[in-house]
């Protein structure tokens, strides 16, 4: 894949890869931010990847090691621990020819989702995304299969039940809960609790 | 008799207004229907049910102060009784939350279902009262990533309140999309059953703009459709009206912020 050179703005190591793509966002980047996670060097594998933006918002990813782009490419680069991140500046008609590439292109909220697991940043950028993007997300495929990973789902499930049951205490609730949430013992998933 | 339902849904926008008035019009048709604005912070249930000059509102019966009658926040519309709740932000910050349990308790005393629109959020003890009082809830959700995971996270809220799901609407389907496979897939983490499968229609934003209720603007509609069979699939069961007021006995705890 071919992204044009651009103006180097910034390059630093972070902690988190939210951070970069909150602040791309705000300052409505046009141009691309290549990500190196720095554990994957400490192991002695390069891992370098590509997400490009459009007035902030992302437009497509490339694992530039593996050559895989879309949400595969995404995922290739997706370590959680640091990150180097370099910003570059690009002017919009010279990323044309690159972001009609349809097989790199990523729905608007995934870089936050899969490089940062930061659903609430996710979905700013869905917010802040043209209307013409904003439904790229729904992909049906995509939704099934998050259903079918009854292991993450169970951490959904059993981090929200904690959550509940420490703001039930903050709020003073406790003694509504059930009495099986009151137990710090897991709860089964769906049990019928009245 | 009478069973509380909270329809919730996490995620902003999925539709649990336009949901709670469709399935109280639906449900109309059997049963004795009170519909309560239960999103106190953003209430909107007043323009979808034209409302919007109603002069007491659930918010004057939440007031220490203001000595409004229950009944005085009812208004018959639709064949339902409508309790909207106020916009101002300051009567809203004035409201005791609390006191929602002793107006759900009194409106529960006339009525064979209470349906309870409730709040986009989960961050406050006022947001998450409705699903707390409710004897179950129905969880209105799109059949996106984020809508799932937060439609998840409001029936893990609710379990832990001894109040379960009563069934899940899947809103705003694209004609593209089938849900059959996502429903039953859903099916293996959601309690209840699932109720409909809404089409994504205009009718639903020109009913919104009327001030009406989906089913009084377009009956023929196949979204209205869609929630006359959500309605037909809920076993409204017979509940004992005490048991609301019995519920949540510290809601009494004025909410710090
Ligand atoms: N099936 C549908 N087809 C088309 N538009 C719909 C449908 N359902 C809801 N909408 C529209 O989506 C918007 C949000 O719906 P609604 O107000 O019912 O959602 P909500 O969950 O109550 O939102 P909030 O979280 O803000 O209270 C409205 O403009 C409504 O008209
Ligand atoms: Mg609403």
């Amino acid at each position: 894949m071919r992204i044009p050179r651009g103006e180097l703005r910034r390059s630093r190591v972070v902690d988190d890869a939210a951070a970069v793509l909150r602040a791309v966002l705000d300052e409505e980047l046009t141009g691309y931010v290549v990500f190196e996670p720095q554990d994957a060097l400490l192991l002695g594998e390069t891992t370098s990847g590509v997400v490009t933006f459009e007035d902030g918002i992302p437009v497509l990813a490339y694992d530039t090691e593996r050559e895989v782009g879309g949400r595969d490419g995404l995922e290739g680069f997706a370590v959680t621990g640091p990150t180097r991140a370099a910003v570059h500046a690009v002017d919009t008609a010279a990323l044309a020819d690159a972001h009609e590439v349809e097989a790199f292109r990523i729905p608007p909220g995934d870089p936050a989702r899969v490089l940062a697991g930061d659903e609430r940043l996710a979905e700013q950028t869905v917010d802040a995304a043209p209307a013409a993007r904003r439904d790229e997300g729904r992909d049906q495929s995509a939704v099934e299969a998050f259903l079918a990973d009854a292991d993450a789902i169970e951490e959904i499930r059993s981090e929200a039940r904690e959550e509940a049951r420490a703001r039930a205490s903050e709020w003073g609730l406790d003694d509504v809960l059930a009495d099986d949430a009151r137990d710090s013992a897991a709860i089964e998933p769906g049990t019928d609790s009245r | 008799m009478v069973e509380a339902f909270a329809v919730a849904s996490g995620k902003g926008g999925t539709g649990k207004t336009t949901s709670t008035l469709a399935l109280g019009m639906a449900l109309a048709e059997d049963y004795d229907v009170t519909v309560i604005d239960a999103d106190t912070g953003m209430a909107n249930l007043l323009f979808h049910a034209g409302l919007d000059d109603a002069d007491v509102t659930l918010h004057d019966l939440l007031v220490d102060e203001r000595d409004a009658a229950v009944s005085d926040a009812v208004y018959e519309r639709f064949g339902m009784s409508v309790v909207p709740c106020g916009t101002s932000l300051a009567a809203f910050e004035a409201a005791d939350p609390g006191r929602l349990r002793d107006v759900v308790a009194e409106l529960a005393a006339d009525a064979d279902v209470l349906l309870l629109d409730s709040p986009a959020a989960l961050g406050s003890k006022s947001a998450v009262l409705p699903v707390v009082l409710a004897d179950r809830i129905v969880v209105v959700l799109q059949p996106t990533v984020p809508s799932l995971s937060d439609g998840l996270k409001v029936q893990e809220y609710a379990h832990s309140y001894g109040t379960d799901t009563a069934g899940v609407v899947f809103n705003r389907v694209r004609p593209d999309e089938n849900v059959d496979k996502i429903a039953e897939q859903a099916g293996r983490y959601f309690g209840g059953q699932t109720l409909a499968s809404v089409p994504e229609s205009d009718a639903v934003r020109a009913a919104r703009r009327e001030g009406k209720p989906l089913l009084a603007h377009a009956p023929e509609d196949p979204a209205a459709d869609a929630f006359r069979e959500a309605a037909a699939r809920l076993d409204v069961r017979d509940g004992d009206g005490r048991d609301v007021a019995e519920r949540f006995k510290s809601a009494v705890v004025p909410e710090r912020i």
